[in-house]
């Protein structure tokens, strides 16, 4: 288990992460997020051990997270990581030993996922010369090369093709069910609703919201319905409560600001004709990390 | 952690040595520096006459003149390192007008001698081409001295008083201050010469070091690859592999010119006679023996560790100090700026070093080369001109040790909070901050 308790971080008089805390089991995917300079990369920086400078407590598996842990550890940067003068055998190699792994085994475990990822005549190929879809391969290969205990995946599609990005969720399901720890980070809401069952949302170094992804939803006030059928668009926007209605293609979509008011827009409806369709949904996660993003920078 | 060192040094050296730019870089350099050790046989392979020998014919009109001109030519001792034995002298028996003829089949030097009522000897040097200055000098010496001698027959001086007026005289030197002798003037002549010369790879190897271990941590930190790296190693191991691959490849470096500048004395040894690289008029062996004589030899047993030990201590310093600045940096260009004092203190050394027989007594050249980074070059120089003394490159060392003790203290600390840093920001904040904590 990983767990991370009331870390604060400061660079000068920056608060980079304030009072950060949050756990992952075995076998979970855990999703950090944030806008852009939220804290996620210092907040991974201290997991990794990159910074010592922090106040909190960082713990793999009960131990703190040393020279003596990191080999457990498997880290994908959303920048590039790789050398690129290096041939890929040669760069896997470098991130392995420094993994603890013996060159023999490097080269096994490269194997393995260059034929996995369908980029096997690449193995003696300089860096430089590969795209940069096969570079995030080869990036995301030195990362699970260790096959870590502890994953760290900053913007893993940056780069990919739709073939590709499911190449890579089939690899990182695969992690999941052997019981590795994922945390995960991506501005793509799409992605970590899919892969996580728990969130923390960043919001200049402070958790806005954090949780299951379901309970936040479940959570969430604000409810989307939508209705098909002989209904009027400005006497739905009359209704209280109603935030917005927009006509999509033969149904419209009434975006309500609480659970409350869903009564009233119900009401509304039955006294309407040729209604086939009145189904309330719970909001993406996108639609709730721009609402609680929002709020914090006041939108 | 051990085995992660060792296997970033051999990361780290693999990177510098196993290219084919290494490789072809040193062939080449090899090739260069055997070529400049034989620089005159190069020149003579390729069809010029530098060095080679030499036919002189004389025209003696006057019928008394060639066998005074052939011997004081084969025998003048005023350019003693001259090789004689490339002279070949011929008497001809044709006229001048006939050798003339022949100069242009067979290159070779043509001496006109004629007897003169007013000037004793007049001369004719007929050459196709241009000649060795030196060569040129020794003829007109000659021609000189026969000169002499004819007016001294014509006036019946003796022979045993003409080789009286001729011998040198005769010179005793005196030194009032015991500590001189002619041994240490002789040791600075050389100096002057050969100091210049053996220095500069050592120069071309600092720079080399600066600029080599400053490419390779940019390269590291310009990448993420920094991150994943210190994540698994710690910042000490990183930089003292940095420091020992890039001080390995510089010695291996320097190694490989010794060797090269070796062979090139060898080939130089098999194939020429004179062997000397020193300008004409400096008898090596005879320098050398006064050398040892006066007992300077024997103090080469402490001066050539010491200055291996500074040299190599300067080497460490250096590298502790360009990877300091080069984890500062963010990006190459940055790096290159930063570097620019290190390669002009390296560059004032090297001159100051050149320059040092100049400095003879000054308190101010003395007080320099015990500065960390100037010491490196100008140290060795003036030890062995006997300038200063074993305490003075005691000093020198000792303040090199102190400088590498708090570079690798607080330097590591700079380190640290560097290789992770991508800003320019309060860069030399943040720096100041690091040492402080």
């Amino acid at each position: 288990m990983l767990k991370v308790e009331n870390i604060t971080k400061y660079y000068g008089p920056l608060k980079a992460v304030d009072n950060l805390s949050f756990t992952v089991n075995e076998g979970d995917i855990f999703g950090l997020l944030g806008v852009n300079g939220a804290g996620k990369t210092t907040t991974f920086r201290v997991i990794m051990g990159l910074l010592d400078d922090y106040l909190g407590t960082v713990t793999l598996d009960g131990e703190k997270i040393d020279y003596s842990v990191t080999d457990k550890i498997g880290f994908l940067t959303e920048e590039r990581s790789l050398l690129t003068k290096l041939t890929v055998m040669e760069q896997a190699e470098y991130y392995g030993v420094l993994k603890g792994m013996t060159k023999e085994a490097v080269e096994k475990e490269l194997d393995k996922w260059l034929k996995r990822f369908e980029i096997e005549e690449y193995k003696y190929r300089k860096i430089k010369e590969l795209s940069k879809g096969n570079q995030q391969k080869v990036q995301f290969i030195t990362a699970i090369i260790n096959n870590p205990r502890l994953l760290i995946l900053d913007e893993p599609f940056t780069g990919l093709d739709p073939l590709n990005v499911e190449m890579f969720k089939g690899v990182i399901k695969e992690f999941e069910k052997k019981g590795a720890i994922i945390i995960f980070s991506s501005h793509r809401m799409e992605h970590v609703e899919l892969f996580c069952e728990k969130i923390v949302v960043l919001v200049e170094g402070r958790s806005v919201l954090e949780g299951r992804i379901k309970d936040i939803k479940r959570n969430f006030r604000k409810k989307n319905i939508f209705i098909k059928g002989n209904v009027e668009k400005e006497k739905l926007k009359a209704i209280e409560g109603v935030l917005s209605v927009v006509k999509k293609s033969d149904e419209y979509e009434v975006k309500i600001t609480d659970e409350k008011y869903l009564d009233k827009v119900f009401k509304y409806v039955t006294k309407c004709n040729e209604v086939t369709k009145f189904i309330v949904e719970e909001p993406s996660l996108n639609e709730i990390f721009v609402a609680k993003v929002g709020e914090q920078y006041g939108e | 952690m051990g085995n992660k060192l060792k296997y970033l040094i051999g990361v780290s050296l693999n990177k510098k040595i196993k290219t084919k730019w290494f490789a072809i870089v040193n062939i080449i350099l090899v090739i260069v520096i055997i070529g400049l050790i034989n620089i005159d046989s190069v020149i003579n392979f390729f069809g010029g006459n530098f060095g080679g020998e030499t036919k002189i014919t004389v025209v003696d009109n006057t019928e008394q003149s060639f066998d005074i001109f052939a011997e004081t030519l084969q025998t003048d001792s005023v350019f003693d390192d001259f090789d004689t034995s490339k002279i070949e002298v011929i008497k001809s028996d044709k006229t001048e007008e006939e050798e003339i003829d022949a100069i242009k089949d067979n290159k070779r030097i043509v001496i006109i001698l004629n007897k003169d009522e007013e000037e004793v000897l007049t001369s004719k040097i007929i050459v196709e081409s241009n000649i060795e200055t030196i060569l040129q000098q020794k003829i007109i010496a000659a021609i000189n001295t026969t000169k002499s001698s004819l007016a001294m027959i014509e006036t019946n001086i003796k022979i045993e008083d003409l080789m009286k007026i001729n011998a040198p005289a005769s010179i005793e030197r005196i030194y009032l201050d015991e500590t001189k002798t002619e041994a240490s003037e002789n040791m600075r002549l050389v100096m002057s010469v050969v100091f210049p010369i053996v220095i500069l790879p050592f120069f071309m190897l600092i720079i080399i070091l600066v600029q080599m271990l400053g490419a390779e941590i940019n390269e590291e930190k310009t990448t993420r690859g920094m991150e994943i790296i210190i994540s698994n190693v710690s910042p000490r191991t990183h930089f003292l592999s940095k420091i020992i691959a890039s001080n390995i490849f510089v010695f291996l470096q320097g190694g490989i010119l010794l060797f090269s500048g070796m062979i090139g004395l060898l080939i130089r040894r098999t194939t020429n006679k004179s062997g000397s690289l020193l300008p004409e008029g400096i008898d090596l062996n005879a320098i050398w023996e006064q050398l040892i004589e006066s007992g300077f030899a024997e103090k080469m047993l402490y001066i050539i560790p010491l200055v291996i030990l500074l040299l190599f201590l300067s080497f460490l310093a250096y590298s502790l100090l360009a990877g300091i600045l080069a984890s500062m940096t963010t990006s190459m260009e940055d790096y290159q700026q930063l570097q620019t004092p290190i390669i002009f203190i390296s560059l004032a050394g090297y001159y100051l070093s050149m320059m040092a027989p100049l400095f003879e007594g000054s308190i101010f050249i003395r007080f320099i080369s015990y500065i960390p980074f100037l010491s490196a070059l100008l140290s060795p120089a003036l030890l062995l001109i006997g300038q200063i003394g074993i305490i003075d490159i005691t000093i020198s060392v000792t303040t090199l040790l102190l400088l590498i003790y708090l570079m690798s203290t607080y330097g590591l600390k700079i380190y640290k909070v560097g290789i992770l840093n991508y800003s320019t920001s309060k860069l030399w904040t943040k720096m100041y901050k690091a040492i402080k904590e």
